[in-house]
Parts: C-alpha cells; sequence; structure tokens
C-alpha cells in the first residue's frame, strides 16, 4: 500500500509540472501572439470610452492578468488564478465564464472517448485473439490487413463515412446535438438517457471503429509472443483443459495493452476534434475548434488546457490500474 | 556463390514481396504516390482551368473523377494536392528521425542523468496531445511557410520514436559484440555509429514510414478543419470545401469530389500498411511464418 501511495505521488508531482509547462506554454503563446491581442481588447476598450484603470481590470478579467506592468508579475496572476479555477472570461461573448463552458463541454467528450476506448477495447481484444491464434489462415491474415488498414486510416475519414452514410444519406441518426432539448429536458430517466445515448452512438462508434485495430494488432503480437512461453506447453502436457490454457494465455498476453492504453489517450482526445465537428457534437474538441475560429484566446487556453489536464489523469488511472492488474509491478511498487 | 551484404539485402527483399503478391501491390502503390507528388504537378498548369458552368459534371474521359463546384477536374486536383503534403511531411520525418534517434541512443548507451532528463521530455512530447496542440499554434505562427510546418510536425513527434530506440539500445548495450567492442577499447562514436545503429536502423525505418504517413494525415486534418488558409490546393482543402461549404454529404452529383480524397487517403494507407507488413519480414525474418 505504501508503494503504491508513493506511486501515485510521483504520478501526481509530474502530472501538475506538465500542467504548470503547459499553462506556461499557452500563457507565453498568447502574450506573444502576433497582433498582441490582450493589447488589441484593452486599446479597444479604451477607444470605447473607458478610462485606462477600468480597461486594464476589463481585461485583467478576460485574460487573468493585466495587460501591462512586467511580464512575470502577469504571469503569476495568471497563475494564481488558475490555482482558484479561474480561467478568465471568453473574449466573443463577454461575461461568459471559460472555466463554465469547458467544465459543461467536459462530460460529453469523456462519454464518447470513455465509450469509444471501451468498445474498441473488447471488440480488438477478441479479434486480436483470433488473428493470433489463426494467424497462418485466410481468416488471421484479412483480419490483420483490415485492423492495420482502419488503425491506418484517420479518424475523420471513418468519421466523415459514417456521418454521410447514417446522418445525411438515411437519416437513422441525428446529425448533430448531445440531446434533443424540445423533446427532453436533462435528467437521470430512461427517455433523456436514451436519447443522450442515440446522439452519441455515431460518435462513439468512429472512435472506436478508428481504434479497434490499434488494440487487435496489439493483441495480436502480444497473443503470438506469449504462444511460445513454456508455461503454455507445461499447461498442456499437465493435460489442463483447453480453457484453462486460454485463461492463463489471455491473462498475460493482455498484460502489455494496458501500457498502450495510456498512449492511446491522447490520440482518441485529439481525434475528438474532428469527430465532435463532423457530428456536430458539443464537447471539449468543438469547443477548442469554435474558439479558434472566433479568435477566442481565453477560452483557446482553457480548452486546451483541460484536453491536456484529461489526458494526463487519463494517463495516471492507465498507469495505476496495469498496476493493480500486474502482479509483479505491484510487488515492485 | 558467395553475397555481399548488400546483395543478401535485397535478396531479403525480394524473397519477402514474393511470399505475398499484397506487399507488391503496396510497393507500386507508393510508387504512385511517390511519381503523383514528383511529376504531378508538371502535367498541369498553375491555375487549374475551371468551368462555372460544369460544376460536378458526370463522369466522363474529361472528366473521370467529376469535377468540384467551379468545375475543376477533380482528378487533376487530387494529384496536384500531393506534392506539397508529401514535400512537408517527409521534411517533418526526417526532422523526427534526427531527433529521435539522436535522443534515443544518446539516453539508451550513456543512461544516467542524461537518460532520465530526455525520457521525461520524451515522455512529455508524447503525453500532450499532438493535434490540440497543433491547431493552438495555428492562431499564432504562419504555417504558410513548408519548412515552419515540418518543424513543427517533426519536433511533436519524436517521443515515441526516442523511446523505441533507447529501449533498442539499452538491450543492445548489454550483447557481446557491442561489450567486445567497448573491450577493445574502439571510440564511442564507431561503436555507436557503426555497431549500434544498423542495429537499430531497420526499426527507424519502418517508423519514419509510419511518421510520415502521420503527418500527412495531420496535414490534411488541419486543412480539413479549415484551420490554415485554404489558398493552396490538397486533399485537406478538397474535404474541407466538400463536407463543410458545397454541401457533397447531401447531393448526389457532388459525391466523386466527396469520395476521391477520401480514396486517395485511404490507397495511401493501404499502400503503407503492405510495406509495413513487408519491411517488419524483411527485417525480422523470425516472424516469417511456416
Amino acid at each position: 500500500m505504501r508503494g503504491f501511495l508513493r506511486r501515485l505521488a510521483g504520478h501526481l508531482t509530474r502530472g501538475l509540472v506538465m500542467i504548470w509547462v503547459v499553462v506556461t506554454f499557452t500563457f507565453f503563446l498568447i502574450r506573444l501572439m502576433p497582433g498582441d491581442p490582450v493589447q488589441v481588447q484593452y486599446e479597444k476598450l479604451i477607444a470605447q470610452g473607458m478610462s485606462p484603470d477600468q480597461a486594464a481590470s476589463a481585461t485583467a478579467v478576460t485574460y487573468g492578468f493585466v495587460p501591462h506592468g512586467p511580464v512575470w508579475k502577469q504571469y503569476l496572476e495568471y497563475l494564481s488564478g488558475l490555482i482558484r479555477l479561474d480561467l478568465g472570461v471568453s473574449v466573443d461573448s463577454q461575461g461568459v465564464a471559460v472555466a463554465d463552458r469547458v467544465f459543461g463541454a467536459m462530460p460529453w467528450t469523456v462519454l464518447l472517448v470513455l465509450s469509444g476506448i471501451l468498445v474498441s477495447f473488447l471488440v480488438g481484444v477478441v479479434l486480436g485473439v483470433v488473428a493470433a491464434l489463426k494467424r497462418s489462415t485466410a481468416v488471421g491474415h484479412s483480419l490483420s490487413i483490415a485492423g492495420s488498414l482502419l488503425h491506418g486510416v484517420p479518424p475523420f475519414v471513418i468519421a466523415i463515412v459514417l456521418a454521410a452514410v447514417f446522418t445525411r444519406r438515411y437519416r437513422w441518426f441525428p446529425s448533430g446535438g448531445q440531446y434533443n432539448g424540445d423533446e427532453v429536458a436533462p435528467g437521470f430517466y430512461y427517455d433523456f438517457i436514451g436519447d443522450v445515448a442515440y446522439h452519441a452512438f455515431l460518435p462513439a462508434a468512429a472512435f472506436a471503429i478508428a481504434s479497434y485495430g490499434g488494440w487487435l494488432l496489439a493483441m495480436r503480437s502480444s497473443v503470438a509472443s506469449v504462444l511460445g512461453d513454456d508455461f503454455l506447453l507445461a499447461a498442456e502436457l499437465r493435460g489442463l483443459t483447453r480453457m484453462t490454457r486460454f485463461r492463463y494465455l489471455a491473462r498475460n498476453a493482455i498484460l502489455p495493452l494496458f501500457t498502450v492504453l495510456a498512449i492511446s489517450f491522447g490520440l482518441v482526445f485529439g481525434g475528438s476534434i474532428f469527430i465532435e465537428r463532423i457530428f456536430n457534437y458539443p464537447g471539449l474538441g468543438m469547443l477548442l475548434f469554435a474558439s479558434i475560429g472566433a479568435r477566442d484566446f481565453s477560452m483557446m487556453s482553457g480548452a486546451f488546457l483541460m484536453i491536456t489536464a484529461a489526458v494526463i489523469v487519463a494517463n495516471i488511472l492507465a498507469d495505476l490500474l496495469y498496476t493493480f492488474i500486474d502482479p509483479r509491478v505491484r510487488r515492485q511498487a | 556463390m558467395r553475397l555481399s551484404v548488400r546483395q543478401r539485402f535485397w535478396r531479403g527483399v525480394w524473397v519477402a514481396l514474393k511470399r505475398r503478391p499484397s506487399r507488391i501491390l503496396g510497393v507500386i502503390i507508393m510508387a504512385l504516390f511517390v511519381f503523383m507528388a514528383i511529376a504531378g504537378p508538371w502535367f498541369y498548369p498553375d491555375r487549374l482551368p475551371y468551368n462555372v458552368d460544369n460544376m460536378y459534371a458526370p463522369i466522363s474521359w474529361d472528366h473521370p473523377l467529376s469535377t468540384d463546384f467551379e468545375g475543376v477536374d477533380v482528378l487533376a486536383l487530387v494529384i496536384t494536392g500531393t506534392r506539397g503534403v508529401l514535400l512537408v511531411a517527409v521534411a517533418a520525418g526526417l526532422v523526427t528521425m534526427l531527433v529521435g534517434t539522436a535522443a534515443g541512443l544518446y539516453a539508451g548507451y550513456r543512461r544516467g542523468a542524461a537518460d532520465s532528463v530526455l525520457m521525461r521530455i520524451a515522455d512529455f512530447a508524447l503525453t500532450i496531445p499532438g493535434f490540440p496542440l497543433l491547431i493552438v499554434l495555428t492562431t499564432a505562427m504562419n504555417f504558410g511557410a513548408w519548412w515552419k510546418m515540418a518543424l513543427v510536425l517533426g519536433l511533436i513527434g519524436w517521443g515515441g520514436l526516442a523511446r523505441a530506440v533507447r529501449s533498442q539500445t539499452l538491450s543492445l548495450r548489454e550483447r557481446g559484440f557491442i561489450e567486445a567492442a567497448r573491450g577493445l577499447g574502439l571510440p564511442t562514436r564507431h561503436i555507436v555509429t557503426k555497431e549500434l545503429l544498423p542495429n537499430v536502423a531497420p526499426f527507424i525505418a519502418t517508423n519514419l514510414l509510419m511518421a510520415v504517413t502521420g503527418y500527412i494525415y495531420a496535414q490534411v486534418g488541419l486543412y480539413f478543419l479549415g484551420v490554415l488558409p485554404l489558398d493552396t490546393s490538397n486533399w485537406g482543402v478538397m474535404l474541407n470545401a466538400a463536407v463543410f461549404q458545397s454541401g457533397a454529404l447531401i447531393s448526389p452529383d457532388a459525391l466523386p469530389y466527396l469520395l476521391a480524397p477520401l480514396g486517395a487517403i485511404l490507397l495511401l494507407t493501404l499502400g503503407v500498411v503492405l510495406i509495413v507488413d513487408a519491411l517488419e519480414e524483411i527485417f525480422n525474418p523470425r516472424l516469417r511464418e511456416g
């Protein structure tokens, strides 16, 4: 248990350092941006008849720091705002707190990403075992090729095809939104959950189709390498049943996949920009995309920060899960 | 007959290709794309002819893949759109290869403090979601210059290669031939470039191919989202216009305009997958199935 806590503490420290680096990056990105948006807003407010003091504090509310004074002071102000989870105010729609929008969009993206990863993991692992056991037959070979092809195709291609076929050609699924606000009100009851699932189905399916190939390939090579191990031969010689041997095989082969799981979160969250854009699904990716189009830099850095934080947290969870599952790492830790 | 190392390598390539004809198809597809990138723009004028009266023309010999919303030939758009994207992707792939290999070899061979620092940075580069970072950067940087785009792409993607090269190096450096080289007092430069590098090279080659494909798709994705100026012509610009502007998702006449860039991406992916399949066997004969 102490080992586990120490590992957790190490993860959290590294995670915080990474978030700090990202925060510093976005701060200087906005500060050093050509045309200096902070200065532009400040001057615009003065032109609208505000006094310099008023304009400075209004700009400070938007970006989390005052446009004047030494850079380090601005930086510290920005950081202290972040610690209080104050991400500033949207530039584009005045008066809307970035944190509200970002935390509001977050659960929807997590819903898509988690359901997509879960489904693709299950499907990929099962097909990967089949592909490995039948690897010298046509079935195994075509499974691997199909897996590599879908793994290689960028997710937006899959999303475009799904959107074109199932929301436009055949209108089986809605062409956007998280739920139909005219028909159901948010709440914990059957109709609402059903409607959310109906709206999330295609985007989540796009995630799943785009990533199951990776799991298939990883599982196939993992099973193939475990198949050669002596303990399986020993199990066979001891006369253990097929089922038992399969359990031995699966438990050992699936372990390396959890390290891949940690890396895949970054990719999947990155893909959410495309998938949410194509399916008009208002999540974090859509928010980031829209804020870039509108040059809403406070919203942009908030959304980017939240995506990064989500990936870091997901990485930590995946690693802890791995510690939990693999007895060797558990004992070492 | 004794064969030189090089001859033996090419014979291995040929054997691997012959084992599965699909791999030859992969080489043909790849050659086609490289040819399109190099020679494609020579066949067409700088400004492709357009004809507003002839938009979404039916498929014919003149327009084998129909025309777009301005009456420009879609096939011409697909072909001329290859070069820019491919050039940037190859340049970015080289950046990734240089940085990733250097960092991985150094960290794995030297170990110690440099190793942990480099690998922390590599982990960082791996964790940061690359595509969101890229579109955030488009707001501040002018990606119109091809080399800037290549540099940024290359520097975002080196983490995975560095990690992989490092772990290979770590296992190689304990092997007999490296210890022998060290025991003989050969200079480090010799050990790294003549003993280590050739053994990691196959791995880097496969990785380079995947990286280049990834960078092609990253660019196509950026143009598709419309966060880069749409004044050039490439597959991403085509997809952007087809999906978000001209309503090609709805109108059946415009379907070829949507399908052409998608088809190009699928074909390229197929080529890469088949070639990677061949490369794995060439470099790792143990994978050969009986």
